[in-house]
């Protein structure tokens, strides 16, 4: 997109921070998730996120050659020849063999974590949540001493959209491990809006489900609720900088629809 | 007489007590079922690995049409080798008997609504499927609950439990195949 004007953010853009942004259920194809991903490269040219999470739907309708061009390929094309990584967990209309793709760097995993600066995030496939994943889970986030424990996943465990609402089977077998392990965010999508919700026993949950995909005024006024976008896409940045992380939500149309800060407990 | 031995007296004439006996034959019988299944599943696995020997191992790729390639030319080896597959052939019907009362634990008073919850938000699919079909592309697979896969016997990797409309679904998730069904076991 040359010659586009770069946007300023509302993050710190401290020297070392991790930087990355986070995507959830993008893979339509269709002119909105085209334009949200226009607005990611014009505040990547500030921001400088070198990463992307994507919460899973990351691609709909099949995984044809012809639809990871259309929907992911073509797309992202900015952001992945400037060298983003893509880091991909799986929803429930993905092809599970959406592992062995490169560009969605799973390592051939349903399940996985990466370490960056002092940050370890684990994507999970909560479409199939067996005891062995558990265990997985379990124990990866029992041995890690990094300062943030970032868990993302498909299906969230909080939810105020009155489509599909909160997994709460998912929530009773893995809440307890995030509590118990120092998670602190927790990203998930499936419900095709924006919802930051307030902190449940020191983790901080979002639901961002809407970087393609639009469920418009789904979501249901809650007092668990800190911040709701049901209107239009959006998609996230998050910058940590030592015991502080940062997050701004922004609009298809470049508009900061939500911004704050999360301190390491 | 000692009391102990009455006891071993009259346990060799009449044989433990009917309720002990029945439960210790109703563990044994499902473990046997268990097991058997097991084997069944890991039989299926090794005609899945002759099969896929025959063709270029997959590794991460950044070409979709290769990873498309694999699962169908897998899928195509595979119902080859299975050309008489039918429902049954690994979900034996007291397989299918031992997963529904093991399914009724995952239903327990405390965990149920849960379930129910997690099945009705996981974008529920109505869809009923043969052995041999492959998923189709453009219907969601619905979430299977943790704590039905908590009570289901353990699978290897890349066989998952899948749930289709009121039906238990064996799915090859390598080669997106249905493996076995057991039809109306949720409500």
């Amino acid at each position: 997109m040359a010659g586009t004007a770069a946007l300023e953010a509302d993050l710190p853009l401290r020297q070392d921070s991790v930087r990355f942004a986070v995507i959830g259920d993008n893979g339509t194809g269709d002119r909105p998730q085209y334009d949200v991903a226009e607005e990611m490269e014009k505040f990547h040219e500030t921001v400088k996120f070198d990463f992307v999470l994507m919460l899973g739907d990351n691609i709909y309708g099949g995984s044809s050659a012809a639809d990871m061009k259309r929907k992911f390929e073509d797309p992202y094309k900015p952001l992945l020849d400037s060298g983003v990584k893509f880091y991909a967990s799986l929803g429930n209309h993905d092809n599970p063999n959406e592992r062995f793709y490169k560009p969605f760097n799973m390592g051939e995993k349903r399940y996985y974590s990466f370490k960056k600066g002092n940050a370890e995030f684990y994507a999970l496939d909560s479409t199939y949540m067996d005891p062995t994943q558990i265990d997985w889970l379990t124990n990866a986030l029992r041995k890690s001493n990094a300062a943030w424990k970032i868990c993302y996943f498909h299906h969230p465990l909080y939810s105020d959209g009155k489509f599909h609402g909160p997994d709460t089977d998912l929530r009773t077998r893995i809440e307890p491990i995030f509590e118990a392990n120092g998670v602190r965010v927790v990203l998930s999508g499936h419900e095709h809006v924006y919802e930051r919700l307030k902190p449940h026993n020191g983790i901080y949950y979002f639901v961002l489900g809407n970087s393609g995909e639009l469920r418009p005024h789904n979501l249901r006024a809650s007092p668990d609720a800190a911040k709701g976008f049901d209107t239009d896409r959006a998609f996230m940045m998050m910058e940590i900088a030592g015991d502080q992380l940062f997050f701004e939500t922004v609009s298809r149309s470049g508009k900061t629809v939500d911004s704050g800060e999360i301190d390491r407990q | 007489m000692r009391p102990a031995l009455l006891v071993v007296s009259l346990l060799a004439a009449f044989g433990p007590p009917v309720d002990m006996l029945a439960g210790d034959q109703s563990v044994n019988a499902g473990s046997a079922v268990i097991q058997d299944f097991e084997k069944r599943v890991s039989a299926y696995l090794q005609l899945r690995r002759n099969a896929e020997s025959s063709l270029h191992a997959l590794k991460a790729t950044d070409s979709p049409e290769k990873i498309a390639d694999h699962q169908n030319e897998l899928a195509h080896a595979v119902r080859n080798a299975r050309k008489s597959a039918r429902e049954g052939d690994i979900f034996t019907s007291p397989a299918g008997v031992e997963i529904r009362r093991l399914l009724r634990f995952a239903m327990r008073p405390a965990d149920a609504p849960h379930v129910r919850q997690s099945l009705q938000h996981a974008e529920p699919v109505r869809l009923h499927l043969h052995v041999g079909d492959t998923y189709p592309a453009h219907v969601p697979l619905q979430s299977t609950p943790p704590t039905i896969l908590e009570n289901l016997p353990k699978l290897p990797p890349e066989i998952e439990y899948r749930i289709t409309g009121r039906d238990l679904v064996l799915l090859d998730t390598k080669a997106n195949l249905v493996l076995d069904i057991i039809e109306n076991v949720f409500p």
